[in-house]
């Protein structure tokens, strides 16, 4: 659920009776603030240079295995300029078709009420699309079976990107929004050869008796289960300027060094491919949405909509899935499982649960404070006190590197005692 | 291009100010917004017309192979699902559609009360997510996980889709259309990709000698003439449209003849793998016909919900799909013999040496309620200058006539060829 004040379509209710529409002038008089390209060089820096250093340098990758790998990076970044040409392109038509809201943490202040352009995340994700189905031809061959399974993700995220797209325009309800993410990962399901077996951890062995678990069809269910709320966890955890966007940029970045370290470690051809696919999905999705962040960081210039906030869950539940690193995956989304939990009581209805649970701004000092809403955001500011928007973001982010840290700390010690 | 005009986005600007409170108006006008109910009469009639011969064939001309009939007909049931849930959809979609001032009027009703109707657009979208969910449940009930059809099925449902939502953004968005010329490319990039049959055409008979070939291997020309036929099929029938139901109406008859040429085709032949590839074209035009026809019930004259280029982009990709992984794009080509006459009669204008108006409709007038042919290239307006003013509804099934002519010739053609072509 995207905090920004979505105007109704009915807007003349609203707003007084002198203030007319906007009319084809305005847009063509709609410029777009320029994008915010250093913080994205610093951004794209800090990500990007470990995973760069670990695949070109530290590590031994097998050169069969880099060159794809490098050709994806390229294209990736053919993608990003592209998107960074199309947004404001997009913004207007988007504009014109009346898709904005009203930055609700901006509310008193001049910029309060400027209108955003919404569901830029469209742009992102056909970009995506393009790139993805653009290296199928530098990669694979004909009748690879990794063909099977990448085709199957890209009808699943294209499936995704579609039913946001859709959700951003007609406004579909909540419980139907939930169940979406099911149908997207249909396909993923039915094209997933890999085991579904769990490896028991071992100080579980002997209470259970058996090493390896066959979950079968139950591991198709958790699977698609991921899918759901990885999709949705970083809808809900959303709010502040910058803050979709730069989640899923910090999670790629570590998925990204996570496959590296797995490719650079194993011997097994099969567990490498599983790791580089996954590289093969994440790249782009990291390039595109830096490119948005370039106008979406603050202060936002677009907004991305459900459009964007589905389609990078779903393709990090892709990637995770097909990837075979899903337990991973979940402790890389520790803040996005805690603001679930936190939020669970006024998902669940038990408390009472407002339109928007932003926390309160105060257009005098500029400082956003914590309500008592059940999301790491407010819980955050009611712990740290109160703070900027911009800051509050950069906490944000650096905490989901930090529990992305940990993760790596967690998998190295436990290396030998798990499994 | 549909041709209905839609509203401005900034439709302050061209309407006068008491209408304007009228469309803006808060939720009790939603709340009294009832769709017409759907002609379900008709839609009975047409589909007996369109699907007997198809599933006479099927269960009892042709001895089907047992397997093989089990998954098509578990198909047309699951495509029948997707009918009703189709048609249930319909209304509620039009809620949100409408909510969202996506409307169009009816040019062909202006001058009467039913012009001033506003007509929910782009209800394709619904029947492409049915579609879509039809077609990735049937991967269930078919296909083991190592099969190799699955790779090409999945790459035709990410061709599919993609182009969906670039239709359902076009819709939205309103791109330009120099933009939506190219964007089919880009959706059938999955397929091509995928598509690991043979890229060899077979010289006809008589141009052997000259040719000195009787096989042509054209490599990746192949690859590009199918990038051409997708881009040909969805941008066809777009400009074929204009009349209630015709978008819709042109589809259904050319997906009744292809589910008639893939039956006859597995019927007569032997070869698994070619009985493989017919089974599939089905598998994707059964759902496509079931959904249409739902979407056609509240379509067929007078028309309660518009298409929107969402649907008729959708319905000749996956047409243009089924016929390259059919392996059978040139009959498909002969079941588009309208399309391809309108394209051509297009031509001058599309090319700018005729102006080009925004709508090439024909002229309503609203006494006697018949429509004029124009000067227009098109199908539509060159057969009314041929054959006289009629009202919209009978202009419409003449022209679906046509459509069926044009593929019963091509049955007819390819009988009278068989062994002198190939």
């Amino acid at each position: 659920m995207t905090a920004r004040q979505r105007t109704s379509p009915v807007t003349k209710s609203e707003k007084p009776p002198t203030e007319q529409k906007p009319t084809i002038a305005s847009s063509e008089d709609f410029h777009l603030s320029p994008p915010k390209l250093r913080v994205i060089f610093v951004i794209s820096s800090l990500l990007c240079s470990l995973y760069l250093y670990l695949l070109c340098f530290h590590y031994n990758v097998d050169s069969e295995l880099k060159r794809p790998i490098l050709i994806n990076a390229g294209l990736s970044l053919v993608g990003f300029f592209v998107t960074l040409k199309l947004i404001p392109v997009a913004a207007r038509y988007v504009l014109r078709r009346n898709m904005f809201g009203f930055d609700i943490n901006k509310r008193g202040t001049p910029q309060g009420d400027v209108k955003v352009p919404e569901s830029l995340g469209i742009v992102v994700g056909i970009v995506f699309l393009i790139v993805a189905i653009i290296f199928q031809f530098f990669n694979f061959t004909e009748d690879s079976l990794w063909l099977v399974e990448y085709n199957a993700a890209l009808a699943s995220i294209c499936f995704m990107i579609l039913l946001g797209f859709v959700d951003d325009v007609l406004d579909v309800p909540w419980r139907v929004k939930l169940l979406l993410p099911s149908f997207a990962t249909l396909p993923l399901l039915m094209a997933y050869a890999g085991h579904t077996t769990i490896v028991i951890p071992k100080p579980l062995v002997s209470y259970l008796g058996f090493e390896i678990l066959d979950l079968g069809r139950i591991y198709k269910l958790y699977m698609a289960l991921l899918a759901v709320f990885c999709t949705n966890s970083i809808n809900i955890h959303a709010g502040l300027n910058g803050l979709e966007i730069g989640q899923t940029v910090v999670i790629a970045a570590a998925i990204l060094i996570h496959n590296v370290m797995q490719i650079g470690a194993s011997v097994d051809t099969e567990l490498r491919q599983a790791h580089a696919f996954s590289i093969y999905l994440t790249q782009p999705l990291m390039a595109t949405s830096l490119a948005m962040l370039a106008y979406n960081w603050y202060p936002s210039a677009v907004f991305v909509g459900d459009t964007y906030t589905v389609f990078a869950g779903m393709t990090m539940a892709v990637a995770g899935i097909l990837g075979h690193f899903s337990e991973t995956l979940l402790i890389f989304f520790l803040p996005q499982v805690l603001n679930f939990l936190l939020s669970l009581p006024q998902l669940a209805g038990i408390v009472k649960c407002p339109r928007h649970r932003l926390p309160k701004f105060d257009p005098a000092t500029g400082l956003l404070t914590g309500t008592k809403d059940g999301t790491l955001v407010n819980v955050y500011l009611r712990i740290f006190g109160r703070k900027s928007e911009k800051s509050l973001c950069i906490h944000l982010l650096v905490f989901q590197a930090l529990a992305c840290a940990f993760c790596f700390l967690l998998r190295h010690f436990l290396a030998g005692w798990y499994k």
